[in-house]
């Protein structure tokens, strides 16, 4: 049978003629259930896929009646979507391996499931990222040569990267494994290399270590041993030790630390971020000339939100599963939703597992 | 021992089919696309995928088939000729009279939908035994739904005559159209022969917004989706359903993804296709050389069976209630392009 797609749909309003050429049918699915925002706002943004990707198909996870009636509402392509019926799901305050045990129909599990049955090629989840992340690790394989998974995200940055020019360079490990090796060091190198490649489209991306120094003896013995490995490595284009300061500059493409480091940035750079934005607030209330400035400044700042704004970018890959798994920002909106759902897509087209398979050291 | 009674042919049944967006993927959005397809030859213009080869297994010596379209009456023989092309048999072809309309000086009768289909409709039907089932298909461009529910609904006397004049009012339809209507619907005798309507969602409007019709109105994303419902009910042999499939197969490229997933829409919505995918389940172990085309038939059993089941429990089905013309006239005022949009 045919495995092309049906005659492509419209961004608007039409149906479209079929183009020339176009990607590999993909189908993700959507764990509905977990978001911040409620289930209407993942099955919008996975409505919008359907409508501007004509080769990717969504496979809906979570209460089938609450799915149906928020679906039959919106503006959808029915041809490109698939509804599977969990009656559970995992709240953002519940322990995540208790919920999971307690809760076989969690909607993130049941997701996680079929993309390991092959039913989708990939998982996004806005939902408890713990529950996320145990879902994968109970139902996935680890590749092979990677001991622990990663958690990614990205950060906006002075300098832009790969032929994109993204505003945003990729930290690895933000909390997955909190307690990580010289060689787990090195195969979040390789997997945040790998994905940046393909999702930034950075055939070379520059690869740091983040340590207390950008010397290479600076940091715990784990950091310099991983130093000396990655020094090695001809694949990779790494650049050596970089210092926390550097994070927000973008020297480096990808940042590579372990979890407990990673996590404790990343929570230092958000609360930097939302203390600025508190002064400037303070400050347009308490001077009208501070006010005027910062008017006068307003279509600056919009621009700056606009390249950073993360909904952008959907959401951080968890790496280092044979499957494709993206946890979008459990505040994530449609828009975010509908980004985080086609960089699974393109991971998953572009078979992100096989190639970090193929990039790490062989034990 | 032969009888000498002769059963009554079964009754007779109708398919009324508009052919803009419905049948044709057309576009006229634009003054240029409105340019373009008039100048279009047969063999340029595109049906939409299904269309043509669900019309000809609809269609047998009981049946007729009625075109209503809003074309301009100069499209004539392009139209017949792509409807011949694609091996389409029509008893019916009726467009739209638009010169006619300019030179009467009823402008608002070249965008109005109401005041051309209905009449056409009644007159049609008078020509119709009183038995005989209709099955209607439009789209969701323009005003299908509203014009085919009020059509049924006026033949079954379920409407009454103060409401039909305020809706031709809103509908801004001229005087002696009105009183066309009014007396071709005093002619017909009373029947309720409408089974279904599909409105063909070219716009992709939201099924919801046409539950307001009631569930004989059936938006469809696509023809597989009216061969499974005509299947379920009667219209269609199973065989006859899944060469709709293969065309759509063989000529627009839908495969066991879109085909499933079509399938599992209409579940959702409360559509019974349990034994319809039964049918084609037996319907394909034959040896019609048709569906190798389609063929591992395993795999589309598969599909089929796992998208039934990763929904549980299945939904009833929506429950039949009277149509309220009156909030709806919205929907059969003449309507710009973007209102049209807004409308999706």
């Amino acid at each position: 049978m045919a495995q092309a797609g049906k005659d492509k749909k419209p961004k608007d309003d039409k149906k479209p003629e079929a183009p020339a050429e176009e990607p590999r049918p993909v189908t993700v699915a959507f764990d509905v259930m977990g978001g911040d925002h409620g289930p209407e706002e993942v099955i919008r943004g996975a409505a919008q896929l359907t409508l501007e990707t004509p080769h990717i198909h969504a496979l809906l996870v979570g209460d089938r009646d609450v799915i149906d009636k928020a679906l039959e509402n919106i503006r959808h392509n029915a041809e490109r979507v698939a509804v599977h019926h969990a009656k559970d799901w995992v709240s953002m305050t519940e322990k995540p391996a208790a919920a999971l045990d307690e809760k076989q129909d969690a909607s993130v599990l049941v997701a996680a499931r079929l993309v390991a049955a092959g039913e989708a090629e990939a998982l996004v989840s806005s939902g408890n990222t713990g529950a996320g992340v145990l879902s994968c690790a109970r139902s996935f394989k680890l590749i092979p040569n990677v001991r622990r998974a990663a958690l990614a995200t990205v950060y906006p940055t002075q300098s832009t990267h790969g032929t994109r020019e993204d505003p945003f360079s990729l930290i690895l490990d933000v909390g997955a494994t909190v307690d990580a090796s010289a060689d787990d060091l090195v195969a979040v190198a390789v997997m945040g290399t790998a994905y940046a490649r393909i999702i930034s489209k950075n055939p070379q991306p520059t690869v740091a270590l983040l340590s207390n120094g950008t010397e290479a003896q600076k940091g715990p013995p784990r950091v310099v041993e991983a130093n000396a490995k990655l020094s090695k490595m001809s694949s990779l284009k790494f650049i050596g030790n970089v210092e926390g300061v550097d994070i927000p500059k973008g020297t480096a493409d990808v940042i590579v630390c372990d979890g407990f480091v990673g996590n404790v940035c990343l929570k230092m750079l958000e609360g930097v971020s939302e203390t600025v934005v508190e002064l400037a607030k303070y400050a347009y209330k308490e001077k009208l000339l501070w006010r005027a400035g910062l008017a006068m400044l307003s279509s600056g700042i919009e621009r700056i939100k606009e390249v950073t704004d993360w909904e952008q970018y959907g959401g951080a890959p968890i790496l280092g599963f044979d499957r494709v798994f993206i946890k979008a920002h459990g505040r994530s909106k449609a828009k975010a939703i509908f980004n985080a759902g086609k960089v699974a897509a393109k991971a998953a087209n572009n078979n992100l597992a096989k190639a970090i398979q193929d990039a790490l050291p062989q034990a | 021992m032969l009888t000498d009674r002769i059963d009554p042919l079964p009754p007779k049944r109708i398919y009324r089919w508009d052919l803009d967006k419905t049948y044709l993927r057309t576009e006229f959005d634009t003054l240029r696309q409105l340019v373009r397809t008039a100048l279009q030859k047969a063999s340029e213009k595109k049906a939409v995928p299904g269309a043509a080869a669900l019309i000809r297994e609809l269609k047998g010596p009981e049946s007729r088939l009625c075109i209503v379209s809003g074309s301009p009456t100069q499209m004539r023989a392009v139209l017949i000729e792509k409807l011949k092309l694609d091996g389409v048999e029509f008893d019916e072809l009726v467009l739209k009279d638009n010169v006619r309309n300019l030179l009467r000086g009823k402008f608002k009768a070249l965008r109005g939908q109401v005041g051309y289909k209905l009449p056409v409709l009644l007159e049609s039907r008078s020509r119709a035994p009183v038995e005989a089932e209709e099955v209607l298909f439009g789209d969701d461009a323009e005003a299908d739904a509203f014009v085919y529910s009020l059509y049924a609904d006026m033949v079954a006397r379920r409407v009454d005559e103060p409401v039909v004049h305020q809706v031709l009012q809103a509908a801004e339809v001229y005087d002696d159209d009105v009183d066309r209507i009014m007396q071709r619907w005093r002619e017909i005798p009373q029947a309720d022969p409408v089974r279904r309507i599909f409105i063909n969602l070219d716009r992709l409007t939201p099924p919801a917004y046409f539950g307001r019709y009631g569930p004989r109105v059936v938006p469809i994303f696509n023809y597989f989706q009216a061969a499974l419902v005509l299947t379920a009910d009667g219209h269609l042999s199973a065989p006859q359903a899944l060469k709709v499939m293969v065309e759509m197969v063989q000529t627009a490229g839908y495969n066991l993804l879109t085909l499933s997933n079509s399938f599992q829409d209409l579940l959702r919505r409360g559509f019974p296709l349990g034994a319809v995918a039964a049918g084609f389940a037996e319907a394909l172990q034959g040896p019609a050389q048709l569906f190798n085309a389609v063929r591992p038939v395993p795999d589309i059993i598969t599909a089929f069976t796992k998208r039934l089941a990763a929904l549980g429990t299945p939904p009833a089905p929506p429950p039949a209630k009277p149509v309220d013309y009156l909030s709806l006239l919205d929907d059969a005022r003449p309507r710009t392009h973007k209102a049209r949009k807004g409308r999706a």
